[in-house]
This record gives C-alpha cells, sequence and structure tokens, in this order.
C-alpha cells in the first residue's frame, strides 16, 4: 500500500509541477508583460518597478519561475486586471459555487445512473433494458446547452415554477462568504434563513439537473456492463449454485465487483462535469470558476484566466488522485497492477 | 439499494418542495425592487461619465442636485437649493440652500453635519478647479467641459452657510439647464476630507456618500449592486427598503427574467421580441425621448472633408428601410439632428431623401467613382440603436449599389469609444440621449470646435461659422432670437452634413405591474426615487 501511495503522490506531484510550468509560461505567451499578466499591476503603476524587481523580470528564467511558485503556494496570485480585486480570494468563492453544482450533479447521477444500470443489466436483452439503454444513449448524445434551454422554456418560461439566473434572489441579501449558497445561507444572520434555502434549492434544481444527464446516463451505460460482465463469471454461477436468490448474488457478489471497473471511470466522469460547467454556469450566470474564466477571456484579463485554468486542473488531479487512493485502498487488485 | 432508493426518494422529495410557486411573499421579496441593467456602472459618480448605464445606476439613486427639471411643467423645480435668483444680469446666480439635508450614513462613514454650501463648492470645484484637491481623483469631467460649463463657470463663492454663488464669465441661458441634469450631483465634503486624511481619495468614486433616496450597500462587478433606502431622506422617498441592480447584458435573458419574475424592471428590451411580453402582469411603456442616431464622418481624413461626398453617401442610403428593420418602425426618420419636440427643431432643409442616382452622380462629380470606407459600428445596444451592427448590414448593401465598398468595424465598447476619440475611423453609426431639454445640448457636445478636442465630435468637424452661431445662441435669453439661430445653425449642418441623422426612436421598458413610480424622465436616467411594490392583495383592491 505504501508503495502504490507513493508512486501515486509522486505521479500527482510531477503533473502539478508540469501545470505549474504551464501556467507561469502562460505569462509569457499571453500579450503584453508578463509581470502584469502574473500580478495584474500595470506598466504605468507606481508599484510596477518595485513588483519588477521583486518578480525579477530582469533575472534568469529559472529565478523568476521559482518566485512565481513561492507567491502561488502563498496565495498571492495577483489582482485581477477588470475589476482591481485579489485573485485568489476570489478563487475559492468561485469555487465553492462550482462544486456546489458539480457535486449535486454527481450525486444525482450516481444515486439515478448507478441503481438504473444495474437494473437493467438483470434484463439483458430484455425489451425493459434495451429501452432504458435507447434512453441512455439518447441522454447522453443531447448536447447541455439545448437541453439546457429547452428545460428552461418549460420549467421557467410555460410552468414559471423555477428561476433561470444566479444562485439566490439577490433580495434576501446574503452576503457571499465561502461561495457556496447553501453555506453561506446557514452561516448569514438573515432573518429568513428557511425561505432563503428554499429560494437557493429552486435556484440549484435546473443547473443540477441538466448538468448530471450526461454523466448519469455514462454511469448507466458502464454500469450496466459492467455489472453484465460479472453476471456471466463462473463465481456467480457458484453463487447461484450454492443456493443464493438473485437479488443476494446481484449485491453481494456482482455488484461491488462491478464498481471496481466503473469507478475507474469515475474521474473521466469528474472532468467531463467540470467542462460541462462552464456551458451550464454561464447559461445560469451561475458565479462559479466557469463562468468568471469565460467572463475573464472576453475581458482578457490575464490573471482570472490564469487562476482558473490552475484551479480547474488542479480539482481534476486532486480529484484522479482521491479515486486512485480510494481504490487501492478498496481493492487490493489496483494496488498490484 | 433499498436505501439509495430511500435516499433518492427524499432528494427527490426535497428538490420538489421548493418547486411549488410561492403563494405569499416573504417580506424581502416584498419590500424590494430588481431592475435587471444592462451593464456595469463605470464609476458610482456620474461627474465623472457620460455613458448612460452609469447614470441610470447613480445619479438619480444615490445624488440629488441643486435644482431638478419638472419634464411635465417644462419648468425648474426646487432640489437642493430652495430658490434661486440670476443677478449682475445674469453673470450670477444666488442659491438658497434647503436646511436640513442628511447624507448618507453607512457602515464606512458617518456624517457629523448636515447638507450646506461646503459640498456645493466642494462638488462644483471637483470638476471645476484644476488646482482642488480632487480634481485629479478620477481624471476627467467630460460632460461638464463637453457642454463648456467648466469654461463658464468662472468660481462658486461661499456667501454664508446656507448661500452660494455660482459666478459665469458670461451669460448663458443653458446654464440651469446643465445643472439640473443628472451630472452636477453635490458630494460630501467632509466625506471627501476623511478620505484624503486616510490618503484613499479615489475610495469616494467607488463607495459613494451623497444625499439621496438610497445609499450604497455593496457592488460585485457583472453580479449585482445593493441599495437600500436613506432613511432621513429629506422629501418624499421610496416605498421599498432595498433596490437591487442586477447586471444583465443579455437582452434575451432580461426579457425572460422578466417573465420568471427574477427581475421587476428591464431596460431596453427586444423590440422584435416585445410580443413575448404580452402577459397580464407584464406591462410595457415606451418614452419618446430627445435622442438622435446618426452616421457621423470623419471629416479630418479625406475624401470626407468634401460636402460633396457626404452628401452623395448620405443619398445612397434608405433610411426608411432601416427605421422599418432595425426599429420596428418605433422610430421617426430623422430630419435633423434635434428631435422634432424640440421647439427649435428645423426641417426646412434639403431633404437627403434615397437616390442612388444621384448619389452615383454626386460621387462622379467629386472625382471619387471608387471608393472604398469604412463604418464602424457600436457593439451595444443603445436607446438610440438597438443594433448598429445589423444597420451597418444594410448600409453597406445600400452603398455597394452605388458602387462604394463599405467593411464593417467593431470593436470592445470601452475600446470602441476610446479608438472613436483617437479618430482612427473613417465614418461612425453612433448616437446621442440629450441631458436636459435645452436644445444646445444637441449641439455643443456633439459638434462644436470644442468638442472635437473632448472627441465628443465624433465627425471630428469644426466649423466657425457654427461655432459662432452656438455661442450666440447662448448668449442670449430671447427665446425668439435664439430659435432663429438654431434654425441657421440647423441650415449650415444641413448643407455642410458633417453627419447623417438616422432615426429619433423611442426608449423602451419593460416592467410588472406590481411595481409603481418608477419614474423615466425625457432627459436622464431611471428614477426611483418614488417607487413602490404593491403585493398582490393590494393589486386586486384596485
Amino acid at each position: 500500500m505504501i508503495r502504490y501511495l507513493s508512486s501515486r503522490l509522486f505521479v500527482f506531484i510531477i503533473a502539478f509541477f508540469l501545470l505549474t510550468v504551464f501556467t507561469f509560461s502562460l505569462n509569457f505567451f499571453f500579450p503584453g508583460d508578463p509581470v502584469t499578466n502574473m500580478t495584474g499591476v500595470r506598466t504605468f503603476s507606481d508599484y510596477y518597478p518595485v513588483i519588477s524587481e521583486i518578480r525579477g523580470a530582469d533575472k534568469n528564467i529559472a529565478f523568476q519561475y521559482i518566485n512565481y511558485m513561492q507567491n502561488l503556494l502563498s496565495g498571492n496570485w495577483g489582482a485581477s486586471l477588470s475589476s482591481g480585486d485579489y485573485v485568489f480570494e476570489h478563487t475559492y468563492q468561485h469555487l465553492f459555487a462550482s462544486l456546489e453544482l458539480i457535486v449535486g450533479a454527481l450525486v444525482l447521477a450516481v444515486l439515478i445512473g448507478v441503481p438504473s444500470g444495474i437494473f437493467a443489466a438483470t434484463q439483458f436483452r430484455g425489451p425493459i433494458d434495451k429501452g432504458v439503454i435507447s434512453l441512455a444513449m439518447a441522454g447522453y448524445s443531447i448536447p447541455v446547452f439545448w437541453l439546457a434551454q429547452l428545460l428552461i422554456l418549460f420549467f421557467a418560461v410555460k410552468l414559471d415554477w423555477l428561476p433561470i439566473t444566479g444562485q439566490i434572489n439577490p433580495l434576501y441579501g446574503i452576503a457571499p462568504q465561502s461561495g457556496s449558497i447553501l453555506i453561506d445561507i446557514v452561516i448569514s444572520d438573515s432573518d429568513y434563513k428557511a425561505a432563503a434555502l428554499q429560494d437557493a434549492l429552486n435556484h440549484l434544481i435546473l443547473p443540477v439537473i441538466i448538468l448530471s444527464i450526461m454523466p448519469m446516463m455514462l454511469l448507466l451505460r458502464l454500469m450496466r456492463n459492467a455489472t453484465q460482465d460479472m453476471l456471466q463469471k463462473p463465481y456467480v454461477k457458484a453463487a447461484r449454485a450454492r443456493g443464493l436468490n438473485e437479488f443476494q448474488v446481484l449485491i453481494k457478489h456482482a455488484v461491488p465487483n462491478a464498481t471496481q471497473s466503473v469507478l475507474q471511470q469515475v474521474p473521466l466522469i469528474f472532468s467531463l462535469l467540470l467542462s460541462n460547467s462552464i456551458v451550464i454556469e454561464s447559461i445560469f450566470n451561475w458565479p462559479g470558476i466557469g463562468n468568471w474564466l469565460v467572463r475573464a477571456i472576453f475581458e482578457r484579463d490575464f490573471p482570472v484566466i490564469q487562476a482558473c485554468v490552475l484551479i480547474i486542473a488542479l480539482t481534476i488531479l486532486l480529484f484522479n488522485l482521491v479515486v486512485d487512493l480510494y481504490r487501492g485502498w478498496r481493492f487490493p487488485i489496483v494496488r498490484q497492477e | 439499494m433499498t436505501k439509495a432508493f430511500s435516499l433518492l426518494i427524499s432528494a427527490t422529495t426535497i428538490l420538489l418542495s421548493g418547486c411549488e410557486p410561492g403563494t405569499e411573499e416573504v417580506t424581502p421579496l416584498s419590500e424590494g425592487i430588481i431592475y435587471c441593467s444592462e451593464g456595469n456602472p463605470d464609476t458610482f459618480n456620474p461627474q465623472l461619465v457620460t455613458s448612460g448605464t452609469t447614470v441610470d445606476a447613480t445619479a438619480a439613486q444615490l445624488y440629488d442636485r441643486l435644482i431638478d427639471y419638472d419634464a411635465e411643467k417644462q419648468a425648474f423645480v426646487p432640489a437642493l437649493a430652495e430658490s434661486w435668483e440670476p443677478l449682475d444680469n445674469g453673470t450670477r446666480y444666488r442659491f438658497y440652500l434647503r436646511e436640513g439635508v442628511e447624507f448618507h450614513s453607512t457602515d464606512y462613514f458617518t456624517p457629523t453635519r448636515e447638507f450646506n454650501a461646503e459640498d456645493v463648492r466642494f462638488s462644483f470645484n471637483r470638476w471645476l478647479d484644476e488646482t482642488s484637491l480632487y480634481h485629479n481623483v478620477g481624471g476627467s469631467y467630460p460632460f461638464f467641459s463637453a457642454t463648456g460649463l467648466d469654461k463658464l463657470i468662472q468660481k462658486v463663492v461661499k456667501v454664508d452657510e446656507m448661500t452660494v454663488d455660482i459666478v459665469l464669465n458670461n451669460a448663458d441661458s443653458s446654464f440651469l439647464a446643465n445643472l439640473a441634469t443628472d451630472f452636477a450631483i453635490v458630494l460630501s465634503a467632509e466625506y471627501a476630507q476623511l478620505l484624503s486624511v486616510k490618503d484613499m481619495p479615489y475610495l469616494i468614486d467607488q463607495k459613494p456618500i451623497g444625499t439621496g433616496p438610497y445609499r450604497f450597500e455593496s457592488f460585485r462587478k457583472d453580479v449585482l449592486i445593493r441599495y437600500t433606502k436613506h432613511p432621513d431622506y429629506w422629501r418624499e422617498g421610496p416605498g421599498i427598503k432595498q433596490l437591487v441592480y442586477s447586471i444583465t447584458p443579455n437582452a434575451n435573458k432580461r426579457m425572460l427574467k422578466l417573465v420568471t419574475g427574477e427581475c421587476d424592471i428591464i431596460p431596453y428590451p427586444l423590440i422584435s421580441e416585445l410580443q413575448a411580453l404580452n402577459r397580464d402582469d407584464i406591462m410595457v411603456t415606451n418614452e419618446v425621448s430627445p435622442n438622435v442616431s446618426f452616421w457621423a464622418f470623419n471629416t479630418k481624413k479625406p475624401p470626407f472633408d468634401d460636402p460633396l461626398v457626404r452628401q452623395a453617401l448620405s443619398h445612397a442610403i434608405n433610411r426608411q428601410a432601416i427605421i422599418d428593420t432595425i426599429y420596428y418602425g418605433n422610430a421617426e426618420l430623422a430630419r435633423s439632428i434635434l428631435p422634432p419636440t424640440s421647439w427649435a427643431y428645423d426641417n426646412q432643409g434639403i431633404q437627403y431623401d434615397y437616390n442612388p442616382e444621384k448619389a452615383r452622380k454626386l460621387l462622379e462629380e467629386a472625382g471619387n467613382s471608387e471608393l472604398s470606407i469604412n463604418i464602424w459600428a457600436m457593439p451595444v445596444q443603445r436607446v438610440y440603436n438597438p443594433n448598429a451592427r445589423r444597420m451597418a448590414e444594410l448600409m453597406q448593401s445600400d452603398l455597394a449599389q452605388v458602387g462604394v465598398n463599405a467593411r464593417i468595424v467593431s470593436y470592445e465598447w470601452n475600446t470602441f469609444r476610446r479608438r472613436l476619440s483617437r479618430g482612427e475611423h473613417d465614418t461612425v453609426l453612433i448616437g446621442w440621449y440629450a441631458d436636459n431639454a435645452d436644445p444646445d445640448n444637441f449641439f455643443r457636445p456633439l459638434l462644436s470646435c470644442a468638442a472635437v478636442a473632448t472627441g465628443g465630435n465624433r465627425a471630428n468637424w469644426c466649423h466657425p461659422g457654427f461655432d459662432q452661431l452656438l455661442y450666440e445662441a447662448i448668449a442670449t435669453t430671447n427665446a425668439n432670437e435664439r430659435k432663429a439661430l438654431y434654425q441657421s445653425a440647423q441650415h449650415i449642418l444641413n448643407q455642410q452634413l458633417p453627419l447623417l441623422p438616422i432615426a429619433h426612436s423611442r426608449r423602451y421598458q419593460a416592467q410588472k405591474k406590481s411595481v409603481r413610480g418608477v419614474q423615466l424622465p425625457p432627459y436622464g436616467g431611471i428614477n426611483f426615487r418614488l417607487a413602490t411594490k404593491v403585493t398582490t392583495a393590494e393589486e386586486s383592491e384596485q
């Protein structure tokens, strides 16, 4: 386990190093002054000579990189070129707002996708299985932006049930602290917490559902195939021969082993979620990382672009690491591969 | 498995329980109004801008002026000044200030005194006096330099605590009108002093303090501005506790949000989609507003320095088609730069009707039968021009018919204006929205020689005779004389044609019927001073 752990950590660190080299070099690839791109301090500012000196703009590239890393690790990510706010302080707020959507969508996808996949496997090649699989194919192929428009039209415009932008009705006056609206409501001193929570949940429904459709369908198919594979294995036959009923065979023997191979795909699903969240956040004006990144690109706000790229990549790396470690701990076979 | 299913079921019930439309509105919702504005304000001080978005967001909400203009009565009415009188043949105006006016008390500033003459002097000197401490904070004052107010006012003198004299260099009949605009606001001198002691003077425009009906609470770029009611406002204030500007640049999304109830009021709905707002709880209003969209020729660049070329190009454009296609008929073909509602309006000049034959002939006469030009089309939607790019496309095909090859150019809005001021364009599609009722507001900020220097003169056109007429017109208070002078000025414009007026449009706005008292004065930005929200119960009683 220790060897596995250290090898995984090693891979993570290498990836992180390459990532920072990439974001560092972005400063030079972007048009304009590298120091400005790094810090958000413009060349005509009074502070520019000092900042430039500290960042070692005239020293060699290795010194600049080490300096960049020091600043990066101490949370000094510069200031936004368009608003002048410190990027780091806003990064985690945006990140938490995004994670609220992504975690919600992931949970929903697992809760619906996995059981339906197992169910479809038990009906292998039956009419129900075929129906579920065709539905999954359709759900997987619908582009998210189109699905979003469709559901907005139906649930928001036609039925007038759900709101379509932001995290909450701004009149509740919930100040952003963590960035995650549900947490912010709970820690706020609002007199209308219950109503605010309900309003926030209403705002969450559409984006979470739309975001979860694609991973849900993917999970469904993976789970169905994996479970079906397991059901063909001799040890399942043996279990049946021992007189276990179908349900016990499924839950005790087939599903746990099927999970192993599905789990391997989960990081992929997570990156899919993150990239789809950029589209969803733009459509629903969700103040998350994706929305922030898109706006920063339009405004050529390089410190923010960099922070977004870094944080998105880092989140994916970390998630990968966690899933790898979990698999290694849970399924010994993974450690031996 | 069963666990997973029960979890799933409980999760769905939680989610769905939030689904039912609320029958009763929670208090913060019934005591607040959401205005979905079309963009971020550049600053919280309208002295520094001419942008309509910033004015809508700040002027009438946060601040008061010495005097206001009542468009219905067509008269100036007292505001922070209780009364005023012209002295010394109209070269000195004395203002008697109102007692008991409180500045905003917020978590970043607590005023220790009420409004007095010091505040007026500070606010005016900020843009007037280049040596004043705050003059360079924030930079330029485009409205005041374009209208020449900074040249007109010699000094602001404090007579006593509650009396101020404004001394002019010469008599000017547009003075009071300019004073009643959204730009001539009053700031707190005490707050300014506090900030300069703290060495953070720039905060005066970011965390504003005024005397207006609302006070500043918070601003998140691209998300919202939050104002709360000023509890000690000196005159009748709003019936709501909170005013939120939800920043929504996309016009489609603004309309959607109005339908789903996430906005109470929206500016500039898409005119082509107005029938989508045909619902019981929504009301669409439009005001004839004093604006004009025009096609300005950069007269510093050949061949546009030749009036014949400008006339030829004007004959090539089918303006009626533009009005039908771009404005959906909700605009009037412009015969002059002044809208027909102005008292100085004149339409006696030559009419540049759509006539490709004549255009080609005139171009040949000018020796420019093969012409290649660019048209700069602004990237944003404005009340005077809902879709400049589409308009440019129509003009492109019109021009192609007379052998002129046009290329459409567009940049992000701030870049666009900056490059325009540098005169990089051949021709540009832009417009003007009047700040006050005086016809002068259509001429000097747009076409005077002084406006060439400030970048407001998009045609870079400087005509001494024309300028002379403008200065004569503001030097007299005799309405008939002024009218005659402005008509001669319009004649010169009509012949010289530094710009081709295209349309005078209407400003559209859509709102929930439950919102009352929001004013859209013809001159200036939206005003929420008397805004209230009626609940559904109250509504049915009425």
